[in-house]
């Protein structure tokens, strides 16, 4: 039975291929944008990508407005509306009519916070929430350089808020790049764990999506051909990071599950994981990783053929399995993966003191992902989660 | 039509239901708990509904409710029709469906008003219930 209600949200125009970064120029041009304010990190540009990227401008009409390189792990508001001097202020000051974020999901949710304020002016805080902003900001060009975010392609930004010690969370369709840029050539320099943990990430999405309460048919079908082919590139691509094709595979899958989850919305494993980020610093990918086959066996009595589908999807005969049974191999083809990618298997091994779970049960409790799970979660049941998991 | 004709109908049957709610002993200390004040943005008609958990509330009460204007700061700002609203309170709206269609639009901390959702799941009951003894029964029908 499909659901009362759905929404598909088709995002931004998605170019792909290898080395497609050198073809910016006339892929923004077709924007109609002329003045381009780069949003980056350290890293990428001692890396050289950031260069890289911006010599795929040669030739065209789009010219390089200003470059801010100092993005952390963590979108920030403090980047985004200090006032003078701020982000939005230097990008008006250099005349942009386009941002281009370069990066992982912290460089893209920092300029997607950044256009709000470039374009509407104020406070983040005054656009925090659902819906809250209602028309087109200035155009956002999304080049991700990891494989898990899929901001590129979502409705969504998270950014933290250093001074009340809190993440603002914003949601609207205007948030969503207009143009995704996927070239697995910028993503061949990833460490293996970050390219597993960040892939683990994608798969969550993938994962979550498909049981949620907010599923949807068309959602369903990026996730599950997402999760397929995160179950046959993702140890590839962190073992052999030099595999283009298996980048590329990754690199397509997260933007998928992207895609997916934007509508679909995820589950009980993003509030955990969510949780273990705020309070401890488990890096996003690490958390999901961790305690997604934990969450899938909490889940599995909501949805057990769907979970069965998982486990087709990862590459199991389940021919003779009854849901149930075929759950169960996905929750073991999920906790196999990460363990073949190297990825710590328990809470414990990620800096979480055993004392903290009653609080990360607790802000688990309040993150807005708890409420698409599939099974109702109360806090009791959700600590046992995370007790099973350390 | 609108389900409600003015702001005074809008404060009789949803203010006083929810005002009808701040001394319950099962609901009341759990939004509490929440701590955190939300404003009910409505229009046709155009009215306002504010609930204070987080200053202190009368003897006796678990929260505070304001009508209209009110010079307490919400943490999170739900913006909707008034008809949304009283779909709503009979348990007749799918929140994450409503934001999605831009049908409720929620302003602040969103996850704070989902955090609440299943503390208020008894009061989908105890709405229809109100106004039938409120003499408005007919307005049941108008989900
Ligand atoms: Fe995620």
């Amino acid at each position: 039975m499909l659901p009362e209600y759905f929404e598909f949200f088709v995002p931004a125009r998605i170019a792909a291929g290898r080395g497609m970064s050198g073809s910016l120029g006339p892929e923004m041009e077709k924007l109609g944008v002329r003045r381009a304010f780069v949003v980056t990190d350290q890293v990428l540009m001692q890396l050289g990508l950031v260069q890289k990227v911006l010599d795929g401008l040669a030739g065209s009409a789009v010219e390089v407005a200003g470059i801010f390189d100092e993005v952390r792990p963590n979108s920030e508001v403090g980047l985004v509306e200090k006032g003078p001097g701020d982000l939005p202020e230097l990008a008006r000051v250099a005349g942009a009519d386009v941002l281009v974020a370069i990066g992982g999901g912290s460089n893209i949710d920092t300029a997607k916070g950044m256009n709000i304020i470039l374009s509407e002016g104020g406070h983040l805080l005054d656009y925090e929430g659902f819906g809250v902003i209602t028309r087109p900001l200035k155009p956002l060009v999304a080049i991700p350089t990891t494989a898990g975010t899929g901001s590129e392609v979502t409705q969504f930004a998270v950014i933290k808020h250093e001074a009340i010690h809190t993440k603002l969370s914003f949601s609207s369709p205007y948030l969503a790049p207009n143009l995704a840029i996927l070239d697995p050539e910028l993503t061949v320099n990833l460490p293996p764990k970050l390219t597993a943990s960040t892939g683990m990430d994608a798969l969550t999405h993938a994962v979550e999506t498909y049981v949620s309460t907010s599923w949807n048919p068309i959602a369903d079908g990026l996730a599950l051909e997402a999760i397929r082919i995160i179950g046959a590139n993702l140890v590839e691509a962190t073992t052999n990071g030099g595999n283009l094709e298996a980048r590329y595979q990754m690199l397509v899958a997260s933007t998928m599950a992207g895609m997916a989850f934007s509508s679909g919305m995820v589950g009980c494993v993003h509030a955990m994981a969510h949780a273990a980020g705020g309070l401890f610093d488990v890096p996003h990918g690490i958390a999901n990783s961790i305690l997604l086959p934990y969450g899938m066996e909490y889940n599995l009595e909501a949805r057990p053929e769907k979970f069965r589908e998982i486990a087709r999807a990862l590459g199991n005969d389940v021919e003779d399995q009854d849901p149930k049974a075929g759950g169960w191999t996905a929750i073991e083809a999920v906790f196999d993966l990460a363990e073949r990618c190297g990825l710590p298997r328990a809470l414990s091994e990620a800096g979480v003191p055993e004392e903290g779970l009653p609080t990360m049960a607790e802000a688990a409790m309040v993150d807005g992902a708890i409420f698409t799970n599939p099974r109702p979660a109360e806090y009791d049941e959700i600590l046992a989660v995370l007790k099973k998991a350390y | 039509m609108a389900v409600f004709q003015s702001d005074v109908e809008v404060y009789d049957y949803i203010g006083e239901f929810i005002s009808s709610v701040k001394d319950d002993p099962a609901i009341g200390p759990k939004i509490r708990q929440a701590g955190i004040i939300i404003r009910f943005v409505y229009r046709e008609p155009q009215s306002q509904i504010t609930i204070d958990a987080r200053n202190p509330a009368p003897e006796g009460h678990f929260y505070t409710v304001y009508y209209g204007d009110s010079a307490v700061e919400p943490d999170l700002v739900m913006s909707m029709s008034a008809d949304t609203a009283h779909s709503f309170w009979l348990g007749k709206v799918n929140l994450m469906a409503a934001l999605t269609r831009g049908q409720i639009v929620a302003k602040g901390p969103v996850a704070t008003a989902l955090k609440l959702l299943p503390v208020i799941q008894p009061t989908y009951a105890m709405y229809p219930k109100f106004l039938k003894e409120h003499g408005r029964e007919e307005l049941v029908k108008f989900g």
